[in-house]
């Protein structure tokens, strides 16, 4: 009984002080600005003329782990002036320069290179487009939202051992994260899984509907379906962290300078593929880089394979169905003749024939 | 010296030579009913022996190799579906069951290497000692299209016996020649899913080695219908994978069945463990291989004389030399 009371009085201590120390007090750590004195409250927000409801609620602690945890507010909402601040119309801009200095660099941080090369790929918005192209076209928040921008968990290399080397001089804190953020990114190409760069690409390029008002090409319209089908879209199917999503091969290490393939700066163009298939087949040749990634069998592109693929199908149906047959004929003719379907002991033509 | 007995033989033999001959006369045995294996004892491990240790080794190699083979490349393939992320969990991801499907299909390739060695080493051996048989190989023949006849009138019930087959019938004999068809196909196809970039390559390098009116016809076909390299891979992709969904089928559903499954063979045969055969099963299917076997195994002819005696099968007239006065 005393050792159970002195249990019990022992577990709440433990349990009130861990609850004590997880629970974060250091949520406000760029905002310097004390936004969050009105953005903490979850259910701040408004009702447009829409009608449609528009939560304004900033999770602090969420923030604090993102990427711009040091990045304060007003760095990209830069259009707020005073306090309280008018209904904010403008988007974020990606371009903007914010207050802060990376390492061993004379100017402020900004995103303006890759989004100068965005903006000249395939998906960047252009003057000729067509009103429902530069619509349909994403911008740098489409595809990056922010919790995405969460920090990254590499589990597939033995970080710690290497991290506990930078610890000797580096604060802990920083070091962990800025060495899970470079190393991510020297490992693979994005920081997302392949699993999520496919399905992000297929959010758009999956609908039908869209693409039949963009006017796109048969091979674009099928893209998704035919690289699902291929092996480097099962591979990653199943979660193959080696095999090819779609920036691999169409981008290069910008990510973000994805061109058509008729381009001539386009990875995917004939003369650029062999530099692309290098990245993983190391034996790239001429005649390899002809064979087709989004192989798709067709009856008016590829009669002969359409065919095979008919006649191989037709076969297996006949071989079966066949044997089976033959199988199950024979069986009903050798237990006619007095076979018993028993554990053998010595014999198993127990039965009299039925002939 | 000539005996009744002989005489008795050569006119047996003649008479055997109709097709659905009840009698089958074996020399010092008497006649032989077809349908003796009604009566025989058997031991389920097996009484003759059939496989020898090299062929229950590849067999053993080959089935591990193939469920392994199957297992990580039907989910592979099937990636779509439900079940795949589990099976795939069960080898350690994709990228690992893609290494396990090499490293199976490595070993699968060494059974088969290790088969056509002694198939065709254990032949010669065979023709240097003028023992080779093609009767008792899995060289086809025309008679197995008239077994298979044959049986299934018997199935049907239009002949009263099954056929007397030699060692390998017409059924192990469609199997064995579809493995070795599936195993080259699997083993081409696979290999150039493998090295894409040295198949590329020779394929488009072999065409310079067909004769020069064969690529005047057809490069402009094949230039127009589908680059060359790229026709083989994708006939590759369809072959694998078709040529792979055929074969499992086949052994899980006919293979399986035929070898553990009916009756007489159920709950197991140990013939892949054993390499022996059950005595009932031989002489019902392998009939032909039971006379060799009588031939060449002492005991099993005794056996043979003592359960024809005792059902009443035996030499009707025990005739010898000294006899002979008395008997005419």
């Amino acid at each position: 009984m005393e050792a159970t009371k002195k249990y019990l009085t022992f577990s709440i201590y433990v349990a009130v002080v861990f609850i004590v120390l997880t629970s974060g007090f250091r949520a406000e750590a760029a905002d310097k600005e004390n936004c969050l004195m009105c953005h903490k409250y979850r259910f701040i927000g408004r009702i447009d003329k829409n009608g449609k409801r528009i939560n304004y609620n900033v999770d602090g602690h969420m923030y604090t782990k993102s990427v711009h945890r040091n990045v304060s507010c007003r760095d990209c909402h830069t259009n707020i002036k005073k306090l309280p601040h008018d209904p904010v119309t403008e988007e974020v801009n990606c371009a903007n320069q914010c207050h802060v200095k990376p390492p061993f660099a004379e100017e402020n941080f900004s995103h303006k290179k890759i989004i100068d090369s965005y903006n000249e790929s395939v998906h960047g918005v252009k003057s000729e487009d067509s009103p429902e192209l530069q619509k349909a076209k994403p911008y740098c928040k489409f595809c990056h939202l922010n919790p995405i921008y969460t920090r990254v968990d590499e589990k597939r290399i033995a970080y710690e051992e290497t991290l506990a080397r930078c610890q000797n001089c580096h604060q802990k804190n920083g070091v962990t994260q800025a060495y899970k953020h470079m190393t991510h990114r020297l490992r693979h190409k994005t920081s997302r899984s392949p699993q999520e760069i496919v399905s992000l690409c297929s959010k758009c390029h999956q609908d039908v509907d869209l693409m039949k008002t963009l006017k796109v090409s048969d091979v674009s319209m099928t893209a998704v379906e035919t690289y699902n089908h291929s092996i480097h879209g099962k591979a990653v199917a199943l979660g193959s962290q080696e095999a090819a999503d779609c920036i691999s091969c169409h981008a290069s290490n910008t990510l973000h300078d994805i061109y058509k393939k008729d381009h001539a700066t386009a990875t995917v163009n004939k003369d650029n593929l062999k530099t692309t298939c290098k990245q993983c087949h190391k034996n790239t040749n001429d005649r390899f880089i002809e064979i087709a990634v989004h192989s798709r069998i067709d009856r008016n592109e590829k009669p002969a394979l359409f065919f095979a693929s008919f006649g191989l199908k037709l076969a297996l149906f006949a071989t079966v169905f066949g044997l089976l047959g033959l199988l199950s004929l024979e069986t009903y003719a050798r237990k006619k003749n007095g076979l018993k379907w028993q554990i053998r002991r010595g014999t198993t033509w127990r039965g009299e024939s039925k002939r | 010296m000539t005996t009744s007995s002989e005489a008795i033989a050569i006119k047996s033999k003649d008479t055997s030579i109709a097709e659905d001959d009840y009698f089958t006369y074996v020399d010092g045995l008497g006649n032989i009913p077809r349908d003796i294996y009604r009566h025989v004892e058997s031991d389920p491990l097996g009484d003759l022996p059939r496989y020898s240790i090299h062929i229950v080794i590849q067999h053993f190699l080959v089935f591990t190799t193939f469920i392994v083979l199957a297992a990580t490349g039907m989910t592979l393939h099937f990636s779509d579906l439900f079940w795949a992320p589990y099976v795939i969990s069960l080898f350690g991801g994709a990228d690992m069951a893609r290494l396990i499907h090499r490293i199976a299909a490595a070993v699968m390739v060494f059974a088969a290497v290790y088969h056509l060695f002694t198939i065709i080493g254990g032949s010669l051996l065979k023709l240097l000692k003028g023992e080779f048989d093609y009767k008792r190989t899995q060289i086809p023949r025309i008679k197995d299209v008239h077994d298979l006849i044959h049986d299934i009138k018997y199935f049907l019930g239009f002949k009263d016996y099954r056929p007397k087959m030699d060692k390998f019938m017409y059924k192990q004999k469609l199997h064995y020649l579809a493995i070795l068809w599936g195993n080259a196909v699997l083993i081409f196809a696979g290999s150039s899913l493998l090295f894409p970039e040295i198949t590329a390559r020779i394929y488009s390098e072999a065409v310079k080695f067909l004769p020069e009116i064969l690529v005047k016809v057809f490069s402009e076909t094949i230039a127009n219908l589908w680059p060359l390299p790229a026709f083989f891979q994708d006939f590759a992709r369809l072959m694998h994978v078709d040529e792979a969904i055929m074969a499992l089928i086949v052994v899980a559903f006919w293979h399986l069945t035929n070898v553990h499954l009916v009756p007489g063979r159920f709950p197991l045969q140990w013939t892949f463990l054993t390499g022996r055969i059950t005595r009932e099963h031989q002489i019902e299917e392998h009939f032909l291989e039971y006379i060799n076997n009588l031939d060449e195994i002492p005991e099993e002819k005794a056996y043979m004389r003592k359960l024809l005696e005792e059902k009443g099968f035996g030499l009707r007239v025990k005739v010898s030399v000294e006899d002979l006065p008395r008997v005419y």
